[in-house]
């Protein structure tokens, strides 16, 4: 209870001192609030645009569709406002030796690489990415119980830990490959196919994007569970990915950890 | 006029050998590029399930669009210019061309080509190993004046795509920190460029408004009239002609934001 209580206390200080930060360059963090929110609006005119043609894409109708955009946007800014700019940081300090700093802190190295700082903007859009859930809900006419929206939030936690879990494995190949640079790419491009339904994807895409890198189970699990309900293959898929995902993710930035040596002077 | 031809093409050179250096960093870009076309071909796949055509074209044609327009992104479009600008204003590297018979603007533009040219040829690599998958999902025009009306297009194209990341990479002048600037942007530049769908499938009104907007032709003009999605050769002809207006427009732009900025500019150090 007492490590619990320490590591809350070192999350507040760190997410104290980004809200101060943030507050300092206030104009900065309007433009960056202002860029989240444009990409999102980006991903919503492209389904607004492709249902203007066609009336369902494998299945699924545009709201329905539009309840997955918004699910993926909702773990996406999580994400962003969370873990991002620590994990990004992190291949950098890495090359330049600057992570001797965490290694010095008073708490272990992956919890203070992760969680040092927070990004209000990715943060404040997230609340606009639950308001696209709830649209897209009330214009499907659903009315999930308590159950059901408890449950969509433990997914969204799974799914969370999925994104910053792969994301943690890719960053942690600095320390063998002395640059992660532009790795970030491929996780961006990997992440698009979580705004797809399940139903679309077939063959070595479907192997690929549902099972060996689970993005789509990531964001169809939590919208399905607003559609019908709990189904519990789906969700047990899903919490064991996130499992499965987490426990890689810790041993490859420990085994990265063991290979890193300080660069700086 | 040879010898100012010489020191740009120089420059070329040089730019060609430094990119050279980058090009496991533009292959894998390039690589990384193809899982978004698999992003594409799903989603479009799927809308066309169930029905011949969305908007005038078939699945092969708008297939086509899409890769069109990703082999053109790397040999036409910005990448980071707009940061390396920036740098070397904040940094003070710019101070040495104020003092040598260098235009600045001619300079980087002469970087942007080599650049281009190497990042767009490691892109086709990609593409030509993906072919064999992808070739019975593609289909072209035949061959017609709407490809040579595309040579123009395309030239027009880089300009006004290299002028705009010139002119942002210019408000260093004024602001500290461009970043975010350049991310906005991207945003409008990727919707309206055409990079997100093709522009045609908006609605009519909205359709004809972008046409009268830069980032119609960055992207999508030339892919338009290399899928034959442009063909009407009236539209052409204004296409090609507002093209060219905004071009000039974006040089003048870019012109007046360097004296501008060189008046608020200070060359500290030796």
């Amino acid at each position: 209870m007492n490590t619990l209580g320490h590591y809350t206390r070192l999350w507040l200080a760190g997410a104290r001192y980004s809200i101060i930060r943030t507050m300092m360059f206030r104009a900065d963090f309007i433009m960056w609030s202002l860029v989240e929110l444009f990409w999102m609006a980006v991903n919503l005119l492209l389904i607004a645009v492709v249902y203007r043609h066609t009336n369902s894409i494998a299945g699924w109708g545009p709201w329905e569709m539009t309840l997955i955009v918004g699910t993926s946007m909702l773990v996406q800014r999580l994400l962003m406002g969370l873990f991002w700019t620590n994990l990004f940081e992190m291949g950098r300090n890495v090359r330049s030796g600057h992570f001797d700093f965490f290694m010095a802190q008073p708490g272990s190295p992956l919890f203070m690489v992760s969680t040092r700082k927070i990004d209000l903007d990715g943060f404040l859009n997230a609340p606009l990415a639950l308001a696209v859930v709830l649209y897209a809900a009330h214009r499907l006419g659903l009315h999930p119980g308590i159950a059901q929206i408890s449950l969509y939030f433990l997914f969204i936690i799974c799914g969370l830990a999925i994104h910053y879990s792969t994301l943690l494995v890719l960053v942690s190949l600095v320390f063998w490959l002395q640059s992660a640079k532009g790795l970030e790419g491929g996780y961006f491009g990997v992440n698009e196919f979580s705004r797809l339904p399940r139903e679309a994807l077939r063959g070595i895409a479907a192997v690929i994007f549902v099972y060996a890198l689970p993005v789509v189970v990531v964001t169809n699990v939590p919208a399905r569970t607003l559609l019908y309900g709990a189904e519990l293959g789906p969700a047990l898929w899903l919490a064991g990915a996130a499992a499965f995902w987490l426990t890689v993710a810790i041993l490859v930035f420990n085994r990265g950890l063991r290979r890193y040596s300080s660069a700086s002077s | 006029m040879l010898a100012v031809l010489n020191k740009y093409r120089s420059i070329f050179v040089v730019g060609l050998q430094s990119n050279l250096v980058y090009r496991w960093n533009f292959a894998v870009r390039a690589g990384f590029s193809l899982i978004h076309l698999t992003f594409v071909f799903v989603l479009w796949g799927a809308a066309f399930a169930g029905q011949t055509g969305i908007g005038g074209f078939d699945l092969r044609q708008t297939l086509t669009y899409f890769v069109v327009m990703l082999a053109l992104q790397f040999f036409i479009s910005a990448m980071n210019e707009d940061y390396e600008i920036s740098e070397e204003i904040r940094n003070g590297l710019i101070n040495q061309f104020l003092l040598k018979p260098i235009n600045y603007y001619l300079y980087r533009f002469s970087l942007f080509v080599s650049a281009r040219l190497v990042s767009g040829m490691l892109a086709l690599i990609p593409l030509l190993l993906a072919l064999p998958l992808l070739a019975d999902k593609l289909v072209l025009p035949a061959f017609g004046w709407n490809y040579l009306a595309a040579i123009p297009a395309l030239a027009m194209s880089a300009v006004i795509q290299f002028t705009i990341a010139y002119c942002f990479g210019l408000l260093t002048f004024w602001f500290l920190e461009i970043q975010s600037f350049i991310i906005l942007s991207l945003a409008v530049e990727t919707v309206l460029g055409g990079q997100v769908f093709p522009l045609d499938l908006l609605p009519k009104w909205l359709y004809a408004a972008s046409a009268y907007l830069p980032y119609y032709y960055q992207m999508y003009f030339p892919a338009a009239l290399l899928t034959g999605r442009i063909t009407e050769q009236a539209v052409v002809l204004r296409g090609l002609g507002l093209q060219f207006f905004w071009m000039v427009a974006l040089l003048a732009i870019a012109h007046l934001l360097w004296s501008r900025g060189l008046r608020r500019h200070t060359a500290v150090g030796g």
